[in-house]
């Protein structure tokens, strides 16, 4: 799971964004570093220089004397602890000299420097002994100080304790390295966090798939409602699996409608062929046999052509040889080649298309929707009766009707002839493999349209509703 | 060509069996039918243009039936094409005539059919120039008027039993199945239940043959029709 986690990409990132986004905060916290130091450094110089001032006022006025006096007032008082002060004169160590060896001093002129304590602070040996080792680290310690050089060869220093400021600085620095430190692991954590999470859904997704190859089809991707890229993608996941899975159901129920409906007439067949081969039949009684068996492979045939055609109308196969159709000049073709045919059984054939209008649909499988319509009728209406068809314009759908003067269908089983293979008693008597109108269903649904069976008084009305389709005209481009 | 004129056909098909079914019946009505058993060899047999029309199936052995009739087509070798195929779909039908096929036969098929359709290939392959004048026997059609006659007199058809007639004549002499009229006159590749085809027929033979002798328009019995005078 570790060397998973750090295998993501989300980790990776965050890593690199840990690193980057520490670097950046470790940056801008050396800068107040480096400006606080400065500050403090300026600070304690110009305080320096305020107390320097002060004392060469009193140097002014009451000579040297009155200077020693005061400094070693000031040096014992507690309150100026801050500073120490000191008189040196330059035969004893000429310190300006030790800092700046190559400059010509006048009296007056002042030099900072920083220095160890013990340069200007005198501990006699003897004391020097009973000094603690704190004690004595401390006369280490470096102290800034500002020199002035008095006349008579005397240097004035004022120095000031750098510990307290450097130890604060050396804090200072304490607080951001552990920032940057903890910057740095509060980004890898939540890097670490994101990575994980995303992680989680991706495996959420490998573990549904693994279980639909596995052959659980109806399993589906996690939505949640956050709505976000992994939603999104989920839920076009999800409306392909669900678009492979109607296709599988159908061929599913394609090939056990094929393995069941086919079985009866090859068996009938098989028994045709079987029994003849017992009999002892003449010339003519075996050319019978053969007629028949013909036949019987002929309905085969169709049935097997119907089913195809149904799944092959269900699943949208050809959905891309849509082209627009005129329903008027379609449906006059139609009902001419019909209409001599119901002349000639006795039929009245009339048929009314009021305009032109136009459908999106696959030409030949609309054409056969209608012509197993046409075929139901003709089979179906007796003698002296009548079929009508008409097509008429109402607001954006086309309606067609196809009605007729036959027995019609009770109101109980106009949904139930629809089903495959589904033959009313009344049509038994007729020749038909119970899949016309199954077909007619899928392709009316294929064509976005619907399909109402209803009463024709007598006889049965069929209503087909068509969307019309209103061309784009195409603009005309420039190049 | 005469109805009964030999054909020297060349079947490329891999199934022995229906093979030998194709090349007895084929005999039995007088024609000459070589076979070859894969793509490759049919394809070297073709090459030589001596057939009349080659029927090939689809899926073969070593070179598909498509692959071979396009490369007889990129050799320059027209000999018509009846493909045999056990896919029929309007797509996989496209997709063959697009490969240079000539017709498309579904398996299974009747065997009517497919003479009938060999010999409409046969046909439609020897040198047709632009005909404006049909004739069979007495019975005239002139395709700039836009009249038929028989012998001599002027015959009303309404338009498609005047585009079916034209199919007729154009196919004078050959068998002509329900199945090519729905296709070549009405362009309906799908066969409607009702007998439509046959009303279609008796209604133009009345137009054509009730007053006069002799009958022109025959019926073939398991097959279709026929024009033709004797």
């Amino acid at each position: 799971m570790r060397l998973r986690l750090i295998n993501t990409t989300a980790f990776r990132l965050s890593l690199i964004y840990a690193l980057v986004f520490s670097l950046i905060s470790a940056c801008a916290f050396s800068f107040i570093y480096w400006k606080s130091a400065n500050e403090i450094r300026a600070q304690t110089d110009s305080q320096l220089k305020a107390e320097t001032t002060n004392l060469l006022g009193l140097y002014q006025n009451g000579q040297i004397t009155a200077l020693t006096q005061e400094m070693n007032q000031l040096n014992t008082d507690g309150r100026w602890k801050f500073f120490i002060y000191a008189l040196l004169n330059r035969s004893q160590r000429d310190l300006i000299k030790e800092i700046e060896p190559n400059r010509e001093l006048k009296v007056g002129d002042r030099v900072f420097a920083t220095l160890p304590l013990r340069t200007f602070i005198t501990v006699p040996d003897s004391d020097e002994s009973e000094l603690n080792d704190s004690n004595k680290e401390q006369l280490n310690q470096d102290a800034r100080v500002l020199l002035t050089l008095l006349p008579d060869g005397f240097q004035m220093v004022v120095g000031s304790d750098l510990y307290e400021r450097q130890a604060l600085l050396k804090r200072i620095l304490n607080v951001i390295l552990s920032l940057v430190l903890v910057v740095f692991t509060l980004a890898l954590f939540v890097g670490a966090l994101i990575g994980y999470s995303v992680l989680r859904r991706i495996n959420n997704v490998r573990q549904t798939a693994i279980e639909i190859v596995q052959g659980d089809l109806s399993q589906r991707m996690q939505v949640t409602d956050k709505n976000d890229e992994f939603d999104r993608l989920n839920l076009v996941v999800n409306t392909m699996l669900s678009r492979i899975e109607h296709l599988m159901q159908t061929m599913h129920q394609v090939t056990d409608n094929l393995a069941h409906d086919l079985r009866n007439p090859l068996n009938r067949l098989r028994n045709r062929l079987d029994v003849s081969l017992i009999q002892n039949l003449d010339r003519a009684g075996y050319q019978q046999v053969q007629q028949e068996s013909i036949q019987d492979i002929d309905d085969i045939i169709l049935t097997f052509n119907s089913l195809l055609n149904i799944a092959q109308a269900e699943s949208g196969k050809h959905d891309r040889d849509w082209v627009a159709i005129d329903l008027k000049p379609f449906i006059e073709e139609l009902a001419e080649l019909y209409s001599i045919a119901a002349e000639e059984a006795g039929i009245a054939f009339t048929s009314s298309v009021s305009q032109s209008c136009l459908i999106l649909g696959e030409n030949q499988l609309l054409a056969q929707t209608f012509t197993n319509l046409l075929d139901n009728a003709m089979k179906f209406t007796p003698k002296g009766g009548s079929i009508e068809v008409s097509a008429r314009l109402a607001g954006s759908s086309a309606i067609i009707e196809i009605s007729d003067s036959g027995p019609g269908i009770p109101e109980d089983k106009r949904e139930e002839v629809f089903e495959r293979f589904t033959r009313l008693d009344s049509a038994r008597s007729t020749p038909g493999n119970g899949l016309g109108l199954s077909l007619v269903r899928a392709v009316v649904e294929r064509h976005q349209g619907s399909i109402q069976l209803k009463d024709n008084n007598p006889g049965l009305r069929v209503v087909l509703k068509f969307n019309i389709h209103t061309p784009k005209i195409k603009k005309a481009t420039s190049n | 060509m005469s109805y009964t004129s030999i054909m020297h056909m060349l079947l490329i098909e891999d199934d022995t069996q229906t093979a030998s079914f194709i090349q007895k019946g084929l005999a039995e009505s007088g024609h000459v039918a070589d076979h070859a058993d894969n793509g490759e060899d049919g394809y070297h047999m073709a090459l030589t243009g001596q057939y009349d029309v080659l029927i090939v199936d689809r899926m073969l052995p070593k070179k598909s039936g498509l692959e071979v009739i396009k490369e007889l087509r990129e050799q320059k070798i027209k000999t018509p094409v009846l493909i045999l195929s056990a896919l029929g779909d309007v797509d996989d039908r496209v997709e063959g005539l697009r490969a240079g096929g000539d017709d498309y036969l579904v398996k299974p098929y009747a065997f009517s059919e497919l003479l009938a359709r060999l010999q409409a290939l046969v046909r439609r392959a020897s040198p047709a120039q632009e005909l404006t004048l049909l004739r069979v026997h007495d019975l005239q059609m002139d395709l700039i008027k836009h009249s038929v006659t028989r012998a001599g007199q002027v015959i009303h058809l309404q338009p498609r039993e005047f585009t079916l007639l034209e199919y007729l004549m154009r196919h004078a002499d050959e068998v002509v199945t329900r199945t090519m009229l729905l296709e070549n006159v009405w362009d309906y590749h799908f066969d409607p239940q009702t007998n439509v085809i046959d009303v279609h027929i008796s209604r133009l033979r009345s137009k054509i043959d009730r007053d006069f002798t002799p009958p022109l328009l025959h019926t073939v019995r398991g097959a279709g029709y026929s024009l033709h005078a004797s």
